[in-house]
Formats: structure tokens, sequence, C-alpha cells
């Protein structure tokens, strides 16, 4: 289970400067106040100011706070504006509407001077975010200055009268006209603002959190890749012991068999013989079968070394039918070599290039019938645009079972069998063509195969004059991961 | 859940989750235009240009209590496109219930599967408790044809302990009584966690009241309990 993430954007209240771009909102009542000459302010819910735009009370206001007495009304005034309630208390009651509509919550506050302010709380779905104040205006019925103006010791009314001009005189109806007018254009704004805020904010988070999956899934797999590449490490670690301990007892047991069988225990009768013999014939199997895994193993575990040296390719050729010359008679396949008069020398391993040959050589004699024919052929040394550059194929032909073609690429995998039935008729672990195209690849060189079914298959081993000498360590074959099928 | 003692605040959020073009923008549709303005907020919602949902839809419901507390509930949708996973788990992130919006029809029972799995998932990642977080299910779409027989959907209420509900949103049925459904599990689930009739005053059918007494609940089986009121609708 992850740890909670960090609180999301909704998952809180929003105040009004988040909502607000608040130098064109306050552009926005900059233009109201200079249409309607009535100033407006507002506050959002700790008291923070976002617009704050005066029209013509400047002078008058500015008279009455030049006295001590004034001075200290105003700021007591003021005080009750900005933060005091909303309700109708303190002086704040309900306005004189005329029929005109005004959003709801809105007061009016009459101030000690006798000018009037409209107070309007910003209810936002059903939270409070602040406060717009409307004013001040002039009522329009005011005739003169409330007592609680002109008992202030130095209070001229004549002068006061002439300042006070300077502010708009209204009926209350239509300031909350202009109110109402002003709070829709401002829940627009709020509207349109919560939703970018929102939508932007939210946008982050989304990402953020897919960072942050996408992380974590990569650690994910770095740490299941290593302990994959370890357990492939193990298994082939473990094959090579296995091998390895397999085949010391099996020299032994084909070693004493072999003595018996020419009689150096004494003499034995021709079943007895026969049955030494076939004891011999099993052991060589298993042990060559043995000698490949091991040989797999060492490759997978990256032990396996090439040492190049010039060799004469034509010997490695005949050297391997040869040796497959027995199986080959024995099974009725006719065994043919093709190779060119003269060959220029090339570099490779030859111990590893034989068993290339070997393998290939054993495959297509296992898969041909009786009758059939497998021919070995060296071309000469030219021009190879797979490998752009000099090099010579050989090429293993046979006219056997063939095979599929989409098994083209899986036939190269360690331990894959195109037939793995438990009734296959063809014995085999499944890694003469895994360590041929791992030696070959190891020349710097490629095999190629093309097969039809039930005519035959070529394998083509395209090999360089001199094989890239960085490629000498020879790494386990690289095959595409098969992919489940489709289920429907 | 936020609950703030201080503010006298509690917030309960409502998920609306389910596979693409199940109907869970229509469900907050229906309800916005059913319900009076002075309980809702405005729905906002942010689509692609196809219509479908980009971000979420948020419809805000609010009131206060008799004993002055001041509740809001909020009504999510997530989007529905599987390339927006991690938007919806933002939006799952604190819900308090989740209504899930199937559609009926027998051709999106694969859909409606991965996105159940989806949400167990990312209730998961939010570390929400499926055992505390209430789910109930809206089969939508229940007038198209293939859609399943009541039959199938009952089989599919007893497959599990949510509560089933069947609708056909753009008609407006169905919705409400999800709605409610949804709401009063949530009540339950977090007076279980937090004790709201003790500790707020908050008791189940003041909760339910305060909402569905400023929805139009005509034509619906809520009529009876919260009768519509008769005021003109703003």
């Amino acid at each position: 289970m992850s740890t909670q993430p960090r609180e999301s954007v909704l998952q809180r209240r929003l105040s009004l400067s988040e909502m607000l771009d608040v130098s064109s909102f306050q552009e926005v009542v900059r233009g109201f106040v200079e249409l309607y000459r009535i100033g407006i302010k507002v506050f959002d819910e700790r008291g923070a100011k976002l617009a704050d735009i005066k029209i013509g009370n400047g002078d008058f206001c500015g008279y009455v706070f030049s006295f001590p007495d004034g001075r200290q009304r105003c700021t007591k005034w003021v005080q009750r504006v900005k933060d005091g309630p909303m309700a109708q208390s303190h002086g704040a009651r309900l306005p004189v509407l005329d029929g005109e509509r005004a959003p709801s919550g809105l007061v009016t506050a009459p101030c000690f001077t006798g000018l009037r302010y409209l107070l309007l709380p910003i209810s936002f779905e059903g939270d409070t975010l602040g406060r717009i104040i409307f004013g001040p205006f002039l009522p329009e019925e005011m005739k003169g200055f409330p007592d609680t103006l002109t008992d202030i010791a130095g209070f001229e009314v004549g002068t006061a009268q002439a300042l006070v001009e300077k502010v708009r005189r209204a009926p209350e109806s239509t300031v909350a006209r202009v109110m109402s007018h002003f709070f829709q254009v401002f829940e627009t704004l709020l509207l349109a603002g919560q939703k970018m805020y929102l939508t932007s904010q939210l946008h982050i988070e989304a990402t953020l959190a897919q960072n942050k999956e996408l992380e974590a899934r990569n650690t994910r797999l770095s740490e299941m890749n290593s302990r994959l590449k370890e357990l492939d490490r193990l298994k082939s670690s473990f094959l090579a012991t296995v091998s390895h301990e397999l085949r010391t007892p099996l020299t032994s047991i084909i070693g004493y068999s072999e003595m018996l069988a020419e009689g150096l225990a004494g003499p034995m009768n021709q079943e007895q013989v026969d049955y030494v013999r076939t004891i011999m014939d099993k052991g060589e199997t298993l042990l060559k079968l043995i000698s490949s895994i091991l040989d797999i193993s060492q490759i997978e575990a990256g032990k396996v070394r090439l040492t190049f040296e010039p060799i004469d390719v034509q010997e490695v050729i005949s050297s391997s039918i040869s040796s497959l010359k027995p199986q080959a008679t024995k099974k009725g396949v006719v065994l043919e070599t093709k190779v060119p008069p003269k060959l220029d020398r090339v570099v490779a391993d030859r111990d590893r290039l034989r068993q290339v040959v070997v393998n290939l050589l054993a495959n297509a004699v296992k898969f041909t019938p009786k009758g059939g024919k497998v021919s070995a052929t060296l071309t000469s040394v030219e021009h190879q645009a797979e490998l752009s550059g000099d090099g010579y194929r050989i090429i293993v032909e046979d006219s056997g079972v063939g095979i599929p073609k989409d098994q083209f690429d899986r036939i190269f995998q360690s331990f894959y069998q195109v037939d793995s039935s438990s009734t296959r008729e063809y014995g085999g672990a499944g890694l003469g063509l895994a360590i041929v195209k791992s030696f070959v690849e190891g020349h710097g060189g490629l095999v190629r195969v093309t097969s039809e079914l039930n005519k035959g298959s070529r394998f083509i081993a395209i090999l360089p004059v001199i094989p890239p000498t960085q490629m000498a360590n020879v790494s386990p074959p690289q095959l595409p991961i098969p992919e489940e099928p489709d289920r429907f | 859940m936020q609950l703030n003692h201080a503010q006298r605040e509690l917030t309960v959020k409502i998920v609306y989750y389910g596979p693409g073009l199940s109907g869970k923008t229509t469900n907050l549709q229906m309800i916005h235009q059913r319900t009076l303005t002075d309980v809702r907020g405005r729905l906002l919602t942010v689509e692609t240009h196809d219509d479908r949902t980009l971000f979420f839809d948020l419809l805000p419901v609010f009131f206060s209590t008799a004993a002055g507390f001041k509740v809001k509930v909020k009504l999510f949708t997530v989007p529905g496109q599987v390339i927006h996973n991690a938007t919806r788990r933002v939006v799952l992130q604190g819900a308090d219930a989740v209504a899930f919006i199937a559609d009926s029809r027998r051709a999106a029972a694969q859909d409606n599967n991965a996105y159940w799995k989806n949400l167990q998932e990312n209730m998961r990642e939010n570390a929400l408790d499926p055992a505390q977080v209430p789910v109930v299910i809206q089969f939508n779409k229940r007038d198209l044809p293939d859609s399943k027989t009541q039959e199938e959907i009952e089989d599919t209420r007893k497959k599990g302990r949510e509560a089933v509900i069947g609708a056909v949103a753009i008609r407006g049925e169905g919705v409400l009584e999800t709605l409610h459904a949804v709401l009063q599990q949530a009540w339950r689930s977090l007076d279980a966690r937090a004790a709201l009739q003790k500790n707020i005053g908050l008791s189940e059918k003041e909760f339910l009241t305060q909402v569905f007494a400023n929805i139009d609940t005509t034509g619906t089986e809520l009529e009876k309990e919260f009768p519509p009121r008769k005021v003109e609708k703003a």
C-alpha cells in the first residue's frame, strides 16, 4: 500500500486570490468605479485587500480625518466596515431597495458622517470568501450632516458641505442595483477563475502522480531484471557443475565397457560383446549430450573465449564430414562435400568452427530419412553484403523433413525443439543450433536458414575472413522473447 | 471527510466512478437540474471537444444543520477514458463513498469489470479501505436494447454487498435514488467512524432531508419521503 499522497487541490477551500487574477481584476473594478463614480473595496476572508479604488470622497474624508476626534471615529468606522459582522447589527440594516433586486446578504452601513456604504459578503458554494464594500455615497435624501459629525470640535459645516458635493449622490436602491451588477460580473470572474485554477492544478497533480507511478514501475522492473540475470547466471553455473560431475563417471563407464569389449578382462561370447557395445554407444550419445549442455552453459555464463588463428577451412569441412560418415552410412543417407579448389586462408577458432559444421551436419543427418542426401558446401572468399566485408559461406543442405517458417527464429533457442511432444521421433536436447549460432556470431558472422516442409532445409553460416577481435567473447544467442498468442 | 470543529464545518466527498460514456456526468447534470440553487453551486465541468470529461465534474451541495454546522457535499465525477487513470486516482483521493456507474448493456460487461478492478486498485493506492468506503452500483441505460435483464442484475447484486440501482440517467430515472443511497451509506459509514450524530448532532434523517428537501423529487421513489417543495426554480 502506498503512502497517503499529499492533499489534492480538490480537498481544500480556494481563496479569492487563487481564483482571481488580481491585477486584471483591479482593472475591472477601476472600470466600474469610474463608470458609476462609487468606490469599491474587495477583501478576502483574512482581511487582505484585493482591490481598493476610491473616487470623490478623498477631500471630504481627508478634512474629517484632520480633526483628532474625526480621525478616531473614522478609524473605528473603517475597522467596523472592514472586519465587523456582516449581519444587521452594529448599525448595519437592510438596504432600501424600492423594488430593485439585490444579492442576498447585502446590508447598508451608515457612516457617522452621514455618508453610506453597502456591504456584501462574497458567498461562494456555501462559504464566505470575503466581502465587497461599495461606497461611500451620499444618500439622495440627506439634507444636513448628523450630530455625530457636527459635534467634532472645530468642524465647519460650510467647508464640509463644499467638499462632500464631490461624492456621488444617489438613492440607496440605485447603488444596490449597481452592486448587484458588479456582483454578477464578479461571480463570473470567480467561476472562470475557479475552473481554470482547479483544472490546471489537477493537471499538475495528475502528471506528478503519473511520473511517480512510472518511476516506481521502472525501479520494480530494474530490480526484477537484475534478479532474473542473477537467476540466469545461477542456472548456467549449476548446469556447468552438474554436466561436469556427470561426465567424469560416464567416461569411466565408457572406458571400462571398451576394455570389456576388447576382451581385456577375459573372453566374452558374442551376445555379451553386443550388450557391452550397446552400453558404449549409448554412453557416447550421453557424453555428447552432456558436452553440449556444458558448452551452452559455458556460453551463457560468458566463459567461452574464442582463440583465432589462421586455419584451413577445407580441412575443417572434410574432417567434420568424416566424423559424421559412420552415422550417415548407418542411416543410409548420402553425404556430399563441395569445396572450391583453392581457398584463401582465413582466421577462425578451428575447434569451434568444426563444432559448428559437425552440429549442422549431425542435425541434417538426424532429420533426413533413409535414401536422403546431405551436402556441405564451402564457397570461396568474396564480398558478403550481410557482413559488409569479405567472407565465406558454409552451407549445409539436406533433403529432410524441413522446418515450419514460424519456427525459424525459435530453433536457435536453447533447449527448443520443433516437436517437443513426448512421442517425438527425433532425439536430442535442442542445443546444437543454439551452440552454432553463438559460435558463428562469436566470429562476427551470421546464420541463415531456409526450409520447405518435407523437402529439406538449408543452413548457411556466413563468416568473415578475419573476425573482428572484440567479438572473441561468445555470448548466448539473443532471441526475440516469444509472445503469447492472442486468445481471440 | 474533512471535519473542522473550529470552523464548524463538515465536507463530504462523493465520487461518481465508472467506464467512459457510462453516464457519470449525466447523473450530475440531472442532480444539478433538479436541485434548488439555495443548496447547490454551479456544475463545474471541463470537457474535451467531443463532450467527454477531461478532468472531472464538480457539483457542490451545501447546507447548515440545526446545530449550526456547515455541511458541504461535493459530488465529483472522474474522467472515464483509460488514459486518464492518474486523474481518476487524484479525484478519488479522500472519497467518503463511491457511486459506480455501470452500463447495463451486455456488451459493456468487460468494460465494467475492468473499471471495477481499476476502482479497487485506485482505492488501494489512495489508502481507502473498501470496508469503510461504501460503493453503490448504478446500472445505467436500462432502456437500451441488449441491456441485462432484471434477473441478471439481481445475480450481480448477490455477488457482492453493494447496493444496486437501475437507472436511465438521461431521463433522470434512478439518479436521485442513487444519490440517496450513496449519501445514506456515506453518512452511516462516517457516523461509524466519526460519530456524526454524537459529535456534531447531525442525524441521518437531517443529513438526507437537508439535501432532498431542496431537490425536486417528483416522479421518483423519494417523492413520498421528501415531497417536492412548491417553490419556483431559480
